[in-house]
């Protein structure tokens, strides 16, 4: 099913028309949490206004396909490469990270960073969000991530249990058009209601994940008392494949298209565009999933966006950045958000104005929301804000396979190791689990032009023998990437300091990051599970990391290089208490009860899950509470 | 009941024969012009041939889905499937030619002819009975199958099948009409997406709504510029290009109103128009190419031949397929033809040889 874009609506409303208006609900950010609360009220009626900072253009398939050749052309392929620079509306790239020194911030690029780990971690911020460079897992939080502190002893328990949440998963699986079999996914408590079916049936497993099934099926390995069996497991997926005959759409969820609610049967949503267009309702296995799928096969929050768009009660205001956020002092209500307008992205200039609603949702993600309310020096009766960010730790380990196993085919991403994802050991050690890259050694080295460069310039072959010697070390690529745990920890934060501001004048965030030894032990151990793993295997480890790398941290004698998941939460993190906790279980401020502070921030864990699958189900639970306040 | 020439099974089977050929028919020219585009140009016009072509494998499944319901063996790979170019199509009076040819304005027009509704002005027209030269691309496949018969349009040929239909339920009774195995049934689980949603045929409502969607996208009889689904018809689409601007629903044909789009009609190859690859003697290595290609085309009409003939799973086989195609279009279609100046190599589908290959 095509999904179009209202011809013009990027550029429809005006500053001067939105200032003057008093919206039911004000969203600051075009991304997936943003899309997901519009489209849900809009859909009841109610008027709202989208501030977007990113460019304010129409998603024609043009534009779109625009991003896609810019990729291409980029010698340097980054997840953020599609996308061009912005001062006004400037964002984190992992080419400006930085070994730091000790005592002194690093503000090479947008985020400062005063570490002592430097991540390398991105967000997007175009129209759309992350999800216009996300690699497209949803797996779901076990329920045990739910109750840290009463299973493992450890960090804090969420507010609510994996039951209340497991209804907003299937309303976020269907918007998101997740692909994936219930049968493969019941494992580690994990539960599925009598009769549920997923969208989409499960992505196949690619040969690379088979031939490593094959070398680790049955084997175990001991962590305590516990014992684990290995065997590699498909991941479920935001991409589009073959409908699922026997799916039902959910009964609270406002269809794209109301004749197939009555319909049993998946419609796959493809790309979005101005004008009706036939692509990407299935995945062609293009493999260059991060940054941009070339086909939209993926799911990214424009084509949630378009639908709330064609409601005709959502306004874009985009170019517009979110300055500072003003309250009533007597009550803690929000009364506006100042806003800066700009017209051309090289070009300094802007108009101020301000942007009026009954409700306020900072939907930014979990470093532009804090940074967004301490600027406003809204730090909140906990000192909680901005406090507590995690981001999922990726330890990378390499090897090459005894045979070829055609690496390099995709999806990113289809199969994985789960099942160390959940145990006893966690009240201890971090749990993780392990992603098989069908894109080769590409995020470790940067293959394959690592590859090319090795065998021409150092080896000196051409030829024929140039052509066997890709095949030969490209597709038998191995790498594992283990997503690593890690809990809040107050001390790892998001600030600001008026000294660092961006070209707008816009305080930049502040980040003082250090790895925790919780998750340092994940990583020390995941490390001996990859060397088991690729002895299992017969496959040669060539994992290797160095001293000089920004994102080496030394650990009981030995070194490992942590790379960002780009997975950020806990900035404005969820509880019982406003002296506990920044936002309510609905995602609510304590302190202002006209604003909501979504997405990743809230999540008071992560667990070993991709977060975007949660913020997504969250967000649809917090459009619930808006709107019963509303009415 | 309207009067039918379809009065028996056996002639049913022959004209749903004949539809699976006139689907696939515009197939070649379609791609021949898609790839001819060059790569980062004309993005609004490759779209808009790509999701036709789609569409025409839509159409060539639902009419081997509707031969399957009535008891038929569905084939692609009989000799004649694949007609030499350029070939007679209908319109009126007068037959014109589709050829294998580059992106062009031009080319743009014929497929505009080839699309083009057309409704017989009476009842007496629908069916031409003067003698003609028999040049027309259905005149000559039903010929094959004994049938003198001459249509006004593509049209008036479908609408003549859901005749036949009709006749056939009413005369025989539906139960011994629809005899087919549903397991030969393709559905939109196997069928690789776009334009409008591939259904089962178990009956003679399913028989009927896949005839008109067969028809309603091409030709829609009714005027109307988009169908029942919502689809834009593929005369609209590509009259599009000529107007330089989309259509959005609400428009009267001939006058869009939706975002404009560019074409730039220089940017596509200069390939040989109706090549052959005779032409091709004298360069080995491109000879060997464009009959590589005439093979894998072979092939690949022989899987669908085999998915349509019990084996539907089959049609995701046929997606890898389709994207080796591609890549052995393009390499012809990048390379100078030695010795004639200024024109590129093009598939040629001479896929005949091959398909009595497969007879044997």
């Amino acid at each position: 099913m095509a999904v179009l874009f209202p011809e013009g609506a990027a550029q429809r409303t005006t500053v001067q028309r939105a200032s003057n208006e008093i919206y039911d609900v004000v969203i600051v950010g075009g991304g997936v949490a943003g899309a997901i609360i519009a489209k849900q009220l809009s859909q009841q009626g109610k008027h709202v206004l989208i501030v977007e900072s990113g460019l304010g253009e129409d998603i024609t398939l043009a534009s779109y396909e625009g991003y896609v050749n810019d990729y291409f052309g980029t010698a340097m392929k980054d997840n953020q490469s599609p996308y061009p620079r912005n001062p006004n509306s400037p964002m984190p790239r992992s080419t400006d990270a930085r070994k730091i020194t000790p005592g002194i911030p690093d503000t090479t690029g947008y985020l400062v960073q005063n570490g002592p780990f430097c991540t390398d971690t991105t967000y997007t911020r175009v129209l759309g969000g992350t999800t216009m460079h996300w690699e497209g897992k949803t797996p779901r939080l076990l329920p045990d991530d739910f109750t840290l502190r009463s299973s493992f002893g450890v960090s804090e328990d969420w507010p609510l249990p994996y039951s209340e949440i497991e209804h907003y998963y299937q309303i976020a699986e269907c918007e998101m058009g997740v692909s994936a079999e219930v049968a493969d996914q019941t494992y580690l408590g994990v539960t599925f209601p009598e009769g549920y079916v997923y969208p989409m049936h499960g992505l196949p497993l690619s040969y690379l994940d088979q031939q490593v099934d094959k070398g680790i099926r049955g084997s175990t390995v001991r962590i305590g008392e516990e014992r684990f069996t290995l065997e590699v497991r498909p991941y479920p997926q935001a991409r589009n494949g073959i409908p699922n005959k026997a799916y039902r759409y959910p009964q609270t969820h406002n269809s794209p298209n109301k004749v197939y609610m009555e319909r049993q049967g998946y419609v796959p949503v493809g790309a979005v565009s101005t004008s009706q267009v036939e692509l990407g309702e299935r995945c062609q296995g293009n493999n260059n999933c991060v940054p941009i799928c070339p086909v939209q096969a993926k799911y990214h929050a424009g084509k949630t966006l378009a639908q709330a768009l064609q409601s005709g009660k959502v306004e874009l205001l985009a170019q517009t950045v979110a300055s500072k956020v003003h309250i009533n002092p007597e009550n803690g209500y929000v009364t506006h958000i100042e806003v800066k307008t700009y017209n051309d992205s090289n070009s300094p200039e802007y108009t101020a104005s301000a942007v009026h609603g009954k409700v306020f949702v900072l939907a930014a993600n979990a470093v532009e929301n804090p940074r967004l309310m301490l600027a406003s020096g809204l730090g909140g009766s906990s000192g909680l804000m901005g406090r507590n960010f995690m981001d999922h730790a990726y330890l990378l380990c390499w090897a090459l396979m005894p045979q070829i196993c055609g690496t390099m085919r995709g999806t990113n991403c289809t199969g994985g190791i789960v099942g160390l994802r959940n145990g006893q050991f966690r009240s201890k050690q971090a749990a993780f689990s392990v992603d098989i890259h069908n894109d080769g050694w590409g995020w470790a080295v940067g293959s394959p032009a690592s590859d090319l460069l090795s065998l021409v310039d150092s080896q000196n072959k051409f030829g024929r023998d140039l052509r066997r010697g890709l095949i030969d070390q490209i597709s038998r690529q191995l790498l594992l990437a283990f997503m690593i745990e890690m809990l809040p920890d107050p001390s790892n934060r998001v600030s600001v300091d008026p000294s660092y501001t961006d070209r707008l004048g816009n305080m930049k965030p502040v980040i003082s990051y250090h790895i925790p030894e919780y998750t340092m032990r994940g990583a020390a151990y995941a490390r001996r599970f990859a060397q088991l793993v690729f002895q299992r295997l017969g496959a040669a480890d060539c994992t290797q990391y160095d001293p000089s790398d920004y994102g080496f941290v030394a650990y009981e004698g030995q070194g490992y290089v942590i790379r960002g998941g780009n997975h950020l939460a806990g900035t404005h993190i969820m509880g019982t208490s406003k002296s506990s906790s920044v936002v309510d279980v609905n995602q609510r401020s304590w302190d202002h009860q006209n604003l909501y502070l979504v997405g990743g921030g809230s999540m008071p864990s992560i667990g070993t899950a991709n977060v975007t699958l949660t913020i997504a189900a969250l967000c649809f639970r917090t459009a619930e509470a808006i709107l019963k306040e509303l009415n | 009941m309207l009067p039918t020439e379809i009065t028996t099974i056996d002639k049913l089977y022959d004209y749903l024969f004949a539809a699976m050929q006139l689907e696939h028919a515009t197939i070649p020219p379609y791609l021949t012009a898609l790839y001819s585009i060059h790569p980062g140009t004309n993005s609004d016009a490759a779209h808009i041939l790509r999701v036709v072509v789609v569409e025409e494998m839509l159409h060539l499944t639902l009419a081997a889905n509707i031969f399957n319901a009535v008891g038929g063996q569905p084939t692609l790979i009989d000799e004649e499937f694949v007609p030499s170019y350029p070939t007679y199509l209908p319109d009126g009076e007068k037959d014109f030619m589709v050829s294998l040819q580059r992106f062009s304005l031009g080319a743009i027009e014929i497929f505009l002819k080839i699309e083009r509704p057309a409704k017989a002005p009476d009842e007496n027209s629908r069916l031409i009975k003067q003698p003609t030269a028999g040049r027309s691309f259905i005149n000559r496949v039903l010929r094959h199958r004994g049938i003198d018969a001459q249509y006004y349009s593509i049209g008036e040929f479908y609408a003549e099948i859901g005749r036949g239909l009709d006749y056939l339920a009413e005369t025989l009774g539906p139960e011994k009409l629809y005899t087919g195995d549903r397991a030969k049934q393709a559905n939109s689980e196997y069928y690789y997406s776009g334009g409008g949603e591939l259904f089962e045929v178990t009956d003679h409502d399913s028989a009927k709504a896949a005839i008109d969607l067969i028809s309603g996208q091409g030709e829609g009889l009714d005027g109307g510029i988009y169908d029942k689904e919502g689809e834009l018809a593929h005369f609209y689409r590509f009259q599009q290009l000529i107007c330089e601007q989309y259509y959005k629903p609400g428009d009267l044909p001939g006058e869009p109103t939706g975002p404009p789009l560019s074409v730039d009609w220089t940017a596509a190859y200069p390939i040989e128009q109706d090549s052959r690859v005779e032409h091709y003697k004298d360069s080995p290595e491109l000879y060997n190419a464009a009959v590589a290609f005439n093979r894998a085309y072979a092939d690949f009409l022989k899987t669908l031949t085999t998915a349509f003939n019990g084996q539907p799973q089959l049609l995701l086989d046929a997606v890898p397929q389709m994207f080796q195609l591609r890549g052995k279009i393009t390499q012809l279609i990048n390379n100078p033809i030695p010795g004639k100046e200024g024109l590129n190599a093009a598939p040629t589908f001479e896929v005949a040889p091959f398909l009595k290959e497969m007879q044997k």
